[in-house]
This record gives structure tokens, C-alpha cells and sequence, in this order.
């Protein structure tokens, strides 16, 4: 074999190694964010109370980590992925706050019937009683409605480490405080849900 | 953390759980969008110098409004120095004196001599 042809093989072989890397680099950025996708809507949704936002900020978290983030080890992605959304959801809070002032300035406010979604009052796909459905749907409102009603980085810790089940060093890269300040965040959220939810059964 | 408070969190968790299945075939192909989207800028062409358009446009928005819109002080008309020494010499009253330098050094000595006297 001559000289040329053995660079020529080398080269080929070295592109061959770089294409199956970033084909095997892709498909492990698929599954993870498949694996993760659901949740984070959920965790964006109560974040945002709006399916079509929460929807939008998670595509935008999906495409930050991969333009960004996707050469870094797939055991940092989660934390960076929800940093990312987190951030979001920060950003949209505040995007809000400026449009309701400005809707306020005009005289607009939001109409009662605006937050009725018809696909959720469809019939329950998983073939539950209504009454068990009932029940559950209650449960998970009550619960949505108190952790919204959480202070926001006591809400981000909790959802972080309860629905998404990242730990303490995790979330803090998440939210990006100190491990300490997770402990105390999560902590906090739990004692108030937990006077919150007990408020709530008292009351039905 | 307190046992109460574990129970707590699992119970917030079944049902989070639950609320993540029940998620409707609309909102779950919207995700596989979303996520298509996001693979798809793995092989975007790498967009750095993007960065940079910003601030080269200020830049040069600055550059024109320094140079062009402000007035300074180079709008006032300097007179070259080869022209003045051009209208020195072409001047009239200078060739007089060119034609009658004898007369004024003799004024120029009367002087000196009653500065003297």
C-alpha cells in the first residue's frame, strides 16, 4: 500500500469515527430528551398555569441544551436542561407582569372563559370511573394550586426534587444556588404544602 | 427529613406521575416536534459570528454619527500656509518696497542717528 492511499484510509477511517460519534451523540440527546420531555411540560405548566406557553418554553430548553450543551456529558444534561427551563419560566413571569401592567394601563383584562380548554373536559382516556377520576383530578388541582402558591424558588426546589427526583447537587445546578440553599427551599415548601393541603381537606 | 413530610412528597409524586400520563396525543406529538427541532440543530451550521453582528452594527452606527452628523471643529476653514506666503509676494505694496529698499534704509539710518543725537 502506498503512502497516499494509506493517509486516504486513515482519513476515512477518522471521518467514519467522527460520523458514528455524532450519530451515537444524537441518539442518546433523543432519548434523553424523550425520557425527560413529559415531566418538563407538566413542571413548566404549574409553573406557568398555560399548556401552549409551558409547551413553547419546554421546545426552547430542548434547543438551548442542544445547541449549547449538547458536547457535554449526558449525566450534566439534566440539571443544565432545567436550568434552562427554569430560566424560562423566570423570563415569562416577567414578561407577564409587564404585559398584565400594560393591559391594566389600557383597561383590558382577562375574560373568565378564556381559561376553559375543551380537551380537558373530555372523557378520561385511561378508562377511569368518573368518580375516581374526579378524585384524583381534585387532588392534583389542590396540589397545583398549592405549589403555585409556593414562594417561586421554594416552588422550583420542590418540583425539581419531588417530580423530577433530582438530587440536592443537582437541583442546585439547576436553580443555581448552593446545595445549602436547596435544603432549605425544599424544606420550607414542604412545611407550607403540607399546612396548605390539610387547610384544603379541612375545608371540603 | 420527617416521615410525614416523605409521605407527603410521595404522594405528590403518584399524582404528578398520573397527570403526566394522562397527557393528550396532541400534546405528546408536539413534544416530538419540539424535540425533532432540537436534534435537528446538531447539525445546524455553527452560527458564532451571529454574535458579533450586534455590536458591529453599533459600531459603525457610532462611527457615522461622529464623523457625519456631529459638527467639531474641523468644520472651521483653515488657510494654507502656501497661499499666504503666495499672496505676500504677489502683493503690490510688497514690490514697492522691493523697488525703494534703498529710501527706507536710509529713513531706518536718519533714525538711528536721532535716536543718537
Amino acid at each position: 500500500m502506498s503512502a497516499e492511499s494509506a493517509c486516504f484510509a486513515v482519513s476515512c477511517v477518522s471521518e467514519q469515527t467522527t460520523g458514528t460519534r455524532a450519530l451515537q451523540k444524537e441518539q442518546q440527546l433523543n432519548r434523553f430528551l424523550a425520557e425527560v420531555e413529559r415531566r418538563a411540560l407538566r413542571i413548566a405548566e404549574i409553573g406557568v398555569r398555560d399548556r401552549d406557553d409551558a409547551l413553547d418554553l419546554v421546545q426552547d430548553a430542548m434547543i438551548k441544551l442542544a445547541r449549547n450543551y449538547s458536547d457535554r456529558s449526558s449525566d450534566e444534561w439534566t440539571p443544565l436542561f432545567y436550568r434552562i427551563l427554569q430560566n424560562g419560566v423566570r423570563d415569562w413571569h416577567r414578561r407577564q407582569a409587564v404585559r398584565n401592567r400594560v393591559m391594566v394601563w389600557f383597561g383590558r383584562g382577562k375574560r373568565d372563559d378564556e381559561d376553559f380548554d375543551i380537551v380537558a373536559a373530555a372523557p378520561d382516556p385511561m378508562g377511569r370511573s368518573p368518580d375516581e377520576e374526579l378524585q384524583n383530578s381534585e387532588a392534583m388541582d389542590s396540589l397545583e394550586n398549592a405549589v403555585r402558591e409556593l414562594p417561586l424558588r421554594q416552588r422550583e426546589a420542590f418540583m425539581l426534587r419531588t417530580f423530577e427526583g433530582l438530587d440536592v447537587a443537582g437541583t442546585a445546578v439547576a436553580m443555581g444556588c448552593s446545595e445549602g440553599s436547596v435544603k432549605t427551599h425544599y424544606s420550607r415548601a414542604i412545611h407550607s404544602l403540607r399546612d396548605t393541603l390539610r387547610e384544603h381537606d379541612e375545608t371540603v | 427529613m420527617k416521615q410525614s413530610d416523605e409521605k407527603l412528597a410521595q404522594e405528590a409524586k403518584v399524582l404528578f406521575d398520573e397527570s403526566v400520563d394522562e397527557l393528550d396525543a396532541a400534546t405528546l406529538s408536539t413534544l416530538n416536534q419540539s424535540r425533532q427541532k432540537a436534534l435537528a440543530e446538531l447539525h445546524a451550521p455553527p452560527t458564532q459570528w451571529l454574535r458579533w453582528v450586534p455590536a458591529a452594527a453599533m459600531a459603525t452606527a457610532a462611527f457615522l454619527v461622529v464623523t457625519i452628523i456631529l459638527p467639531g471643529p474641523a468644520n472651521i476653514p483653515s488657510v494654507p500656509a502656501d497661499v499666504t506666503d503666495m499672496e505676500i509676494l504677489l502683493g503690490e505694496d510688497s514690490i514697492e518696497m522691493l523697488e525703494d529698499l534703498e529710501f527706507y534704509a536710509w529713513i531706518d539710518m536718519l533714525e538711528q542717528e536721532n535716536d543718537v543725537g
